[in-house]
């Protein structure tokens, strides 16, 4: 293996392994902080996430300006498209029947959860979907696409960055300051080792620069799913997986920031930069999880959730995998990556997100919690004295 | 004092917090009269968080043990 590639997939799992762990001790679950917001009416959890893009915004940026950041924006994302919308409305809907995004999917996997392990299934099989549908998408997004060769709010009004960031952060910090004012950042919990949601938004926002200054770009992981779905395919149905165009296509071309080295990756099957990248960061989440889980003796394999859960599971895995790829790409990708940068793609698959999980809430609520008739089917007590 | 143990490990989230708070709906007259406790077995760290919350801000009492499987969070109405 060359030694650029030793050195990506070295850093990736470092910063896998770190997320996995900062993610399970503080239960850093981004899709669950949407779903509360529509499901509990609680919006505690979100503050974590403004928090932890309003430190991300100031760091990439200080970062640009200290000449750390050579590409700017980073690889893999593109000029906004309706396509940004309807994806993150469709992930939106699948992160909460799945019970968790496509990071929150693995730390929880990490740490023994069957559901999430179905979910993951899920992700894959959903990612590989897309590949069926690509070349009507495709040209759906290529006709919708405006401000071509834009990608940023700072590029499309031909303006420096530092002005919007400057201004954004200043809102965002306003908001954190009042909720530090008024004790709102700290939370009471009661499970072993937890680490506060505020102490991991600090940290979640180092990896990602670290990420972003070391491999070129921020944490993703979504590329590998479909790249895992394309490797099943080639398997078990060669001749129809070859013959898909997506599996062709190397949307991934860039120069490597740290070794100067071009490198090049796509979603079929093949080791390439996607593989170097995105594999040892997702092998990195689970791990690092399933290490905190073991140190706090709280690893374990647990089987016997309603039949409904396994298919909400399912069901929102292959929804977020195909949406994944139809928005293109995952939350993580387009909050904690593109939104701090001002990527106008990832606004829209902010501003499809909302309604999606408020989709997903309902139907969570409606179908996945439902009651039976026989109330005995539901109730889960044990008078013991 | 009657004492009632849910087993609501292995749930999808956030199913254990739902489930937590049908039961302590379901069983409001028992935990304001005193005549019963409600256990919750859990290895959701994140209702670790929720049910705790959910519960003070219901006025009832809450105490949390973990065992060596999961986690047992104890809800009862005497201070209330």
């Amino acid at each position: 293996m060359d030694n650029h590639y030793a050195l990506i997939i070295g850093i990736c799992l470092v910063l896998g392994l770190l997320s996995g762990a900062v993610m399970y001790l503080s239960d850093f679950c981004i899709a669950g902080m949407f779903r509360d917001l529509f499901l509990l009416r609680r919006t505690v959890m979100l503050r974590y996430l403004v928090l932890l893009v309003v430190l991300s915004m100031m760091l990439f940026e200080l970062a640009r300006q200290m000449g750390f950041l050579t590409l700017y924006p980073f690889p893999l994302l593109y000029s906004p498209t309706p396509a940004n919308l309807i994806g993150g409305f469709l992930f939106g809907t699948g992160m909460v029947l799945a019970g968790g995004c496509v990071v929150g999917t693995l730390y929880k996997m990490g740490s023994g959860s069957v559901l999430s392990a179905v979910a993951f299934i899920g992700l894959i099989a959903g990612s590989g979907l897309y590949a069926e549908i690509q070349p009507f998408w495709a040209s759906f997004v290529k006709s919708t696409t405006f401000f071509q060769g834009k990608i940023t709010i700072p590029q499309m009004l031909g303006i420096s960055p530092l002005i919007p960031i400057s201004l954004s952060s200043v809102f965002g910090l306003y908001f954190i300051s009042l909720w530090y004012k008024d004790r709102k950042l700290v939370r009471i919990s009661y499970a072993k080792g937890y680490l506060q949601p505020w102490k991991a938004a600090l940290l979640l926002s180092l990896i990602g620069l670290s990420s972003y200054a070391l491999i070129g770009m921020p944490l993703g992981v979504t590329t590998s799913y479909t790249k895992l779905a394309a490797y099943i395919g080639s398997v078990l149905f060669k001749e129809h997986t070859d013959g898909l165009a997506y599996y062709h296509t190397l949307p991934l071309k860039y120069v490597h920031p740290l070794s100067g080295i071009r490198l090049q990756g796509g979603p079929g099957p093949g080791f390439d930069a996607i593989s170097a990248i995105q594999f040892p960061l997702v092998a990195g989440i689970v791990l690092g999880s399933a290490a905190s889980a073991a140190w706090l003796k709280e690893f374990r394999i647990p089987f016997g959730a309603p039949i409904r859960q396994y298919v909400s599971a399912l069901s929102g895995g292959v929804i977020m995998g195909l949406a994944s790829r139809m928005a293109p790409t995952c939350n993580v990708w387009h909050l904690l990556g593109g939104l701090p940068i001002l990527a106008a793609s990832s606004v829209l698959f902010l501003l499809g997100l909302f309604p999606g999980a408020w989709l997903g809430s309902r139907i969570f609520a409606g179908l996945v919690m439902k009651e039976r008739r026989n109330d005995q089917d539901v109730y889960y007590g044990e008078e013991i004295r | 004092m009657n004492l009632i143990k849910f087993d609501i490990r292995s749930q999808i989230c956030p199913a254990t917090l739902l489930i937590a708070l049908k039961e302590i709906n379901r069983h409001t007259q028992s935990l304001e009269e005193g005549t019963v406790k409600l256990v919750f077995l859990t290895d959701n760290r994140d209702a670790l968080t929720t049910i705790p919350e959910s519960v003070t801000n219901m006025g009832y009492s809450v105490n949390v043990i973990k065992d060596e499987n999961c986690y047992s969070i104890e809800v009862s109405g005497g201070e209330r």
